[in-house]
């Protein structure tokens, strides 16, 4: 509590030579305070782990420049609102909401605090002091279905999601659409649960889906169960999500898609350290860093691991878009023709499946 | 010294407003001590938790409407509760009230009119209403508990969200993502202080509170609810039903808690969405039995409630007390509290030893 | 057939947690108690079981200091409502908010830390056949459930202090008044309720998954609580309610990752159909004409003895 509100409501003459277009206008600090809501708790191996590596990082990087606080287990509701409304009232310059369920509660609150700038993560509503902003996790996906194409002795994949969101259904048709580059045989069974956070089930869904035949799996949950169920059952393998979950399945995780949020928050403080955050609405990925991979599994063969190289490095040259046609549904009809790439507007709303995706229920 | 227990002839009305009390202020005291013996700032703890809430005019609005579902749900289940009725099912009156709410603000979706806004009320106060009564006819038809009927309904009615907003009720607009369109302006809750997040329905709670006070004290009805719970067979030759009692105990903590949740979905969230069960109606019987099972001890019990919830998130940002210690601060204060219950219908008797007796 | 045989496999783990703390909470309320704190004991259980696995790797250690946990969080509740004669159902309630919260404060060190799994009980070359597998390959707490159905079946209608616990339950003052201590039988009742909860929690890190999440039982302690009712507080037909309410949580997913029939059922409804059946076996069992088979009378109401 050493920065008061004294800094947070200065506008300082910086300020007063941007045209007023009933924008909000940023003020040069000499300390940054930065306030994060998570939606579970920062101990979930998975994605609220990963956001709140992300706040350290800041704080690692900026040191004495920045002041960091945050608040977790937040119902996406009412409850957000007020908590966002604590954290600008606390002092924060810059407030990240990380879920998507958190939308609607910042579209309410920062109008109230112009000089507060927002970012909301995986989301749509943007405003005057509201950023957006998200991560091509479906390039890490990519790389996971090269590596699954290549190493899979059935030839099918599990996928365990939560509810069949755009963001869901991208990756499963990234990992998909990768998969059968190698094996244009490969097919993917999505099983939604209907929870971000049930390890049991999570488990249970694994083994219901590695007992009918998958010998690779991948899931869109927050924790490692399904990776260590795949240890338990000696299948293939299978990837970490979200972090590095190597120390949970030593031998089975193939490679990991690491949230690397870092960079993206760094970038978002320093931008209000320096007055000149504006919102945004930056999709960043492999190239940015704000994706990344984790180490492959030792049992991954050499050549494997160049093939995995190759979808990486071609994604972030840019040569290879896994989105790119042509590219059919998984009822036959031609959605994508070739040498078309999706739009990020199209993946964004996407929900349709791609061939090889056996239709979920 | 040894102390024993004495049935007093009379329940003590001191006891019965100052174990509350009491109650709060060792959860302060213990709290400060337990979460500095394990490495927190203990007494900040209770500060940022108790005491920021208050003194932090800001905060107020907040508390006003956190406590507004939890005093409405709560003065419903104390009256059931002072009948011997155990409503424990009102999370899922909540939920039914607010889905009925959200049925009429999605048929009535790009309409105006002043009707609207009360015609949603009453489909969530029937919703609830509904909900409530298959335990009441459960229990007068055919003897079943209705502590574990109601409960088992409210798990199943989460699932009926869930189910709603993921398919027939899904945001067309929505991303994919499950939870209802915004409603139209004319199916949403007015703010009543501008500039505040305060909303038509929190003087609406403390309404209901007060109605329900003087009801309960002053009508035949209250009374009835009241000799009911307390004797039982007094009631019967006094003329009340057993089973009428029981209908009406879950009526209308049925349609409060449904009130609530539609006031809830019209107000703070404006749309259905799949975090809407926020365990108010479960919180609510904490709030019921801090209250006394008295509505105007509800309200007050109602923002000791939301005050603990909006500062731990306060203490959360200010002294980094992981959101955890929040509910072990409420347990503890119920805790206390449960065992403070014993001293209304007992006193605390110093006893002299006597090399002849045993101890009691 | 080994589909059949995977599937049994999967039932009996996500089975045996909710047996064990529901035949607790079966023997609990046969004494006339309501303890609604089960999903915070189980908690409570699963990070002092996961906290001693991860230090000792002894998985028999682990369950021992979940059954000790759990016993510890009943004895608060037995205090309040037995001592002090407090509302069952808000002790319940208030247990459970403190369960969750104790476990992850206690937890909150232990994220990103996995543990083994417990091994399978008996020697490995019984388990080599599928069939062998399915009836022989499990560890410990799944024979340990089978063990204790009968155990208490046998305890409740065979002995002396089976008989004397339903009285307490059935009619605590006549039970009073031939001179039996009412608050010592449920005080270990409670205490065994606790212990058997604790024990299941600990299953979760040990049988399912094995790591530390918050809230790790998802609700299953309720599950538990409804598998009583559902059982009408019968040992025997527990241990069925318990492998039906196992099955239809892994049905579930078993028909969405193969197709078929099953898998057009929404999956809301798999997850609301223990509480649906629930209700309508309490609805089954009253319309008997003998209800021989109803809830212990004594259900929820606190002893005063009235002399």
């Amino acid at each position: 509590m050493t920065l008061s509100r004294r800094n947070f409501v200065k506008v300082g003459g910086a300020a007063m030579a941007l045209p007023l277009l009933g924008s909000s206008a940023f003020a040069q600090l000499e300390k940054v305070k930065v306030g994060f809501i998570y939606v579970g708790t920062i101990n979930d191996n998975g994605y609220n782990y990963a956001h709140n590596q992300g706040r350290l990082y800041v704080e690692e990087h900026l040191g004495d420049k920045v002041e960091t606080i945050y608040v977790e287990n937040v119902p996406e509701g009412p409850d957000c609102e007020r908590v966002l409304r604590e954290l600008a009232q606390q002092g924060c310059n810059l407030i990240f909401a990380t879920s998507f369920g958190f939308g609607d509660s910042v579209v309410k609150v920062a109008p109230q605090f112009p000089d507060v700038a927002f970012e909301h993560a995986t989301g749509y509503m943007s405003g005057p002091n509201i950023g957006l902003y998200n991560a091509r996790f479906y390039e890490g996906r990519a790389v996971c279905g090269t590596i699954a194409g290549h190493m899979s002795e059935t030839g099918k994949y599990g996928y365990i999601g939560s509810f069949p969101i755009p963001e869901v259904v991208m990756g499963i048709n990234a990992f998909v659409l990768a998969a059968r580059k190698v094996n244009p045989d490969a097919t993917i069974k999505p099983v939604y649960i209907s929870t971000w956070n049930d390890p049991a089930k999570e488990a249970d869904a694994a083994r219901a889906m590695i007992d009918q035949g998958i010998d690779v799996i991948a899931q869109h949950t927050d924790g490692p169960a399904a990776l260590q169920v795949a240890a338990e059952r000696g299948i293939v393998g299978g990837f970490g999500q979200g972090a590095d979950m190597s120390a949970f399945a030593p031998e089975t995780q193939l490679t990991a898609i690491i949230d690397h949020w870092g960079p993206h928050y760094l970038a978002s403080a320093e931008a209000v350290l320096a007055g000149t955050w504006v919102p945004g609405n930056t999709w960043e990925g492999l190239k940015e860093d704000v994706v990344q991979m984790g180490p492959y599994g030792a049992k991954v063969p050499a050549d494997v691991v160049a093939a995995a190289e190759a979808m990486r490095t071609g994604q972030i040259d840019g040569s290879v878009h896994i989105f790119t046609g042509p590219i059919n549904d998984n009822t036959g009809v031609e959605r994508v023709p070739a040498g078309t790439t999706m739009t990020d507007a199209e993946l964004l709303s996407m929900d349709w499946y791609v061939e090889g995706v056996e239709q979920p229920a | 010294m040894q102390f024993r227990l004495e049935k007093r002839r009379e329940p003590s009305q001191f006891m019965l407003y100052a174990t509350p009390v009491a109650a709060v202020a060792l959860t302060m005291i213990v709290g400060a001590i337990i979460f500095s013996l394990i490495g927190y700032d203990g007494v900040g703890a209770v500060r940022e938790i108790f005491l920021t809430p208050l003194t932090n005019a800001y905060k107020w609005q907040d508390l006003g409407v956190k406590a507004a579902p939890l005093i409405i749900i709560g003065v419903g289940l104390s009256i059931a509760y002072r009948a011997n009725v155990w409503n424990i099912g009102a999370e899922g009156q909540y939920v039914i009230g607010g889905l009925a709410g959200t049925g009429i603000a999605l048929l009535t979706y790009g309409m105006t009119g002043w009707w609207i806004l009360p015609l949603m009320v009453l489909a969530g106060m029937l919703g609830g209403m509904a909900y409530a009564a298959i335990p009441a006819l459960l229990r007068t038809r055919l003897n079943v508990n209705e502590i574990l009927t109601s409960l088992m309904l409210t798990y199943a009615s989460v699932q009926l969200i869930y189910y709603l907003i993921r398919a027939p009720w899904k945001d067309p607009m929505g991303m994919g993502f499950p939870q209802t369109r915004l409603f139209s302006e004319a199916a949403r809750l007015p703010f009543i202080i501008p500039g505040t997040i305060v909303h038509l329905g929190v003087p609406i709670a403390v309404v209901v509170g007060l109605v329900a006070w003087f009801i309960m004290t002053r009508s035949v009805f209250g009374y009835r609810m009241r000799v009911v719970g307390a004797a039982p067979h007094a009631a019967r030759y006094g003329g009340f039903s057993e089973h009428k009692t029981i209908w009406l105990a879950l009526l209308v903590s049925g349609a409060l808690a449904g009130l609530a949740g539609v006031l809830e979905v019209a107000g703070p969230f404006q749309r259905m969405v799949p975090g809407f069960p926020t365990n108010y109606g479960f919180t609510a019987i904490i709030v019921a039995f801090l209250g006394r099972l008295n509505p105007l001890g509800v309200i007050v019990a109602g923002v000791v409630l939301a005050i603990t919830f909006v500062g731990g998130e306060v203490a959360q940002t200010t002294i980094g007390l992981p959101n955890a210690a929040t509910g072990i601060f409420q347990a503890m204060m119920l805790f206390f509290l449960l065992a403070g219950d014993i001293l209304i219908k007992y006193r605390v008797r110093r006893v002299v030893p006597q090399p002849s007796q045993g101890a009691a | 057939m080994d589909l059949t045989l995977a599937i049994i496999v999967t039932v009996v783990g996500a089975s045996t947690p909710i047996l064990i703390a529901a035949l607790g909470e079966l023997v609990v309320e046969r004494a006339g108690v309501l303890n609604l704190g089960v999903e915070g004991m189980m908690l409570i259980g699963a990070i002092a079981g996961f906290v001693v696995q991860f230090h000792t790797g002894n998985p028999y250690l682990a369950l021992l200091s979940g059954a000790a946990a759990g016993t510890a969080a009943s004895l608060i509740f037995g205090f309040l409502t037995l001592s002090l004669s407090a509302n069952q159902t808000a002790t319940g309630l208030a247990l459970t908010i403190f369960g969750t919260g104790f476990s992850a404060l206690a937890g909150s060190s232990y994220s990103a830390r996995p543990v083994t799994l417990m091994q399978p009980l008996l020697p490995e070359q019984l388990a080599d056949h599928p069939i062998g597998r399915v009836i022989f390959g499990y560890s410990f707490p799944v024979y340990f459930a089978f063990v204790m159905v009968v155990a208490v079946r046998y305890f409740l209608h065979s002995t002396r202090a089976g008989l004397i616990l339903r009285a307490v339950g059935e009619n605590d003052q006549s039970a009073h008044s031939i001179g039996y201590s009412v608050i010592g039988v449920r005080y270990l009742a409670v205490m065994f309720g606790g212990a058997m909860a604790g024990i299941a929690g600990a299953c979760f890190p040990l049988l399912l998954t094995p790591q530390w999440a918050e809230r790790m039982t998802a609700g299953r302690g309720w599950i538990a609580v409804a598998l009583v009712v559902f059982a009408s507080w019968r040992p025997l037909r527990l241990l069925a309610g318990a492998y039906l309410f196992g099955l239809v949580m892994t049905m579930e997913l078993y028909a969405k990752a193969g197709g078929g029939v099953l898998s057009v059922i929404p999956s809301e409804l798999w997850a609301a159909l223990p509480y649906l059946a629930t209700i309508v076996v309490l609805v089954l069992i009253s319309l008997r004409r003998d209800a021989t088979t109803n809830a212990p009378a004594c259900l929820g109401k606190p002893f005063l003895p009235t002399n």
